[in-house]
């Protein structure tokens, strides 16, 4: 019984047992299956049920849409570099100096160099934590919300140290 | 019959995550007769063997999902040989790694959010045409311009 409950199998139905006995594979794959699930749904009109707006947020999720997010701005930031250099007439180092001149001031400077520098910091050490999930490690509660806090520190401290410079 | 503890008497509510908890209290018991365990243990191995589910054999998905995560490594080795011996060979190797990196994790988000056919393709579309971009542009910036590695430098020395 033991080594069964750490297996986590559940069974609804005992009668289950006999069809896994003979068990058929299924004809179709995950993607058709959610596939499948959408159509249904959108042609019945059904409206979607409330989620992100009634389930009580936690760290680990946070970070997750976290991750996300940074990694969608920085793809953004990346494509919107590429075509300005495709696009803008002059060189990098003119680009530069225009910003110099424009006398930006050092805090508003050191706040766009932290936000940057967060970003990549935060995506590269939560990235890291994904990976070790990848080969299975870490997936105890406490163990995720551990890693969590490491990333976040290792993160905040890197960025400043990058901002600092 | 194998009597069966429903999954919500058994999981503990509102449990306090930063304490240390055994794992096994929050998987569902079941109880059931000693002779059942075999053919239990067998659907369970039934269940995680890959190779009977799906319709067809393709291992597409799998192969995807794999070369994510090794380009994920090469991406991270990348970042100190970026900074310690900084060139044009890490500036293309770094156009690419980033942009396919990105196109990736942006088909990932589309999976995610977008569904119906036409939208898929639609989208599928709109992030290939936005990841060729971005590679040209990038390919164009090391090759007429400084470099990413030497741009990052210029742009920290502000």
């Amino acid at each position: 019984l033991a080594t069964f409950a750490r297996q986590g199998v559940c069974l609804s139905r005992p009668h289950h047992n006999l069809l896994y006995r003979h068990a058929a594979p299924m004809g179709t794959t995950a993607k058709q299956e959610m596939n499948k699930f959408w159509d249904k749904n959108a042609k019945l009109n059904r409206p979607m049920s409330p989620h992100i707006t009634i389930y009580k947020w936690s760290v680990p999720m946070m970070m997750s849409i976290t991750h996300r997010g940074t990694g969608v701005g920085l793809s953004g930031a990346i494509s919107a570099f590429a075509l300005a250099a495709l696009v803008l007439p002059g060189n990098y180092p003119y680009y530069l100096d225009l910003l110099h001149s424009l006398s930006i001031g050092p805090y508003l400077l050191g706040l766009t160099k932290f936000g940057l520098a967060f970003s990549v910091s935060y995506h590269t050490y939560n990235g890291i934590r994904h990976l070790f999930w990848d080969v299975g490690k870490g997936f105890k509660i406490p163990e995720v919300y551990r890693s969590g806090y490491i990333v976040i520190g290792l993160s905040l401290i890197t960025s400043v140290a990058l901002a600092l410079l | 019959m194998a009597a069966v503890i429903r999954l919500s008497s058994v999981c503990r509510r509102g449990f306090k995550p930063l304490l240390y908890q055994s794992a096994l209290l929050a998987r569902p018991l079941v109880v059931v007769p000693k002779h059942r365990d075999q053919r239990h243990l067998l659907a369970a191995q039934i269940h995680s063997s890959q190779t009977l589910y799906g319709g067809s054999d393709s291992k597409a998905a799998s192969l995807h999902w794999t070369a994510e995560r090794v380009l994920s490594v090469l991406l991270l080795a990348m970042g100190p040989v970026a900074y310690l011996s900084p060139g044009p060979l890490i500036d293309y190797s770094l156009a690419a790694a980033l942009t396919l990196h990105g196109h990736w994790g942006l088909g990932q988000v589309l999976t995610d959010y977008v569904h119906g056919e036409t939208k898929e393709k639609m989208a599928s579309a709109g992030l290939f045409l936005l990841s060729t971009v971005t590679f040209a542009g990038l390919c164009y910036f090391n090759y007429s311009d400084v470099g990413i590695c030497r741009a990052v430098a210029l742009l920290w020395s502000k």
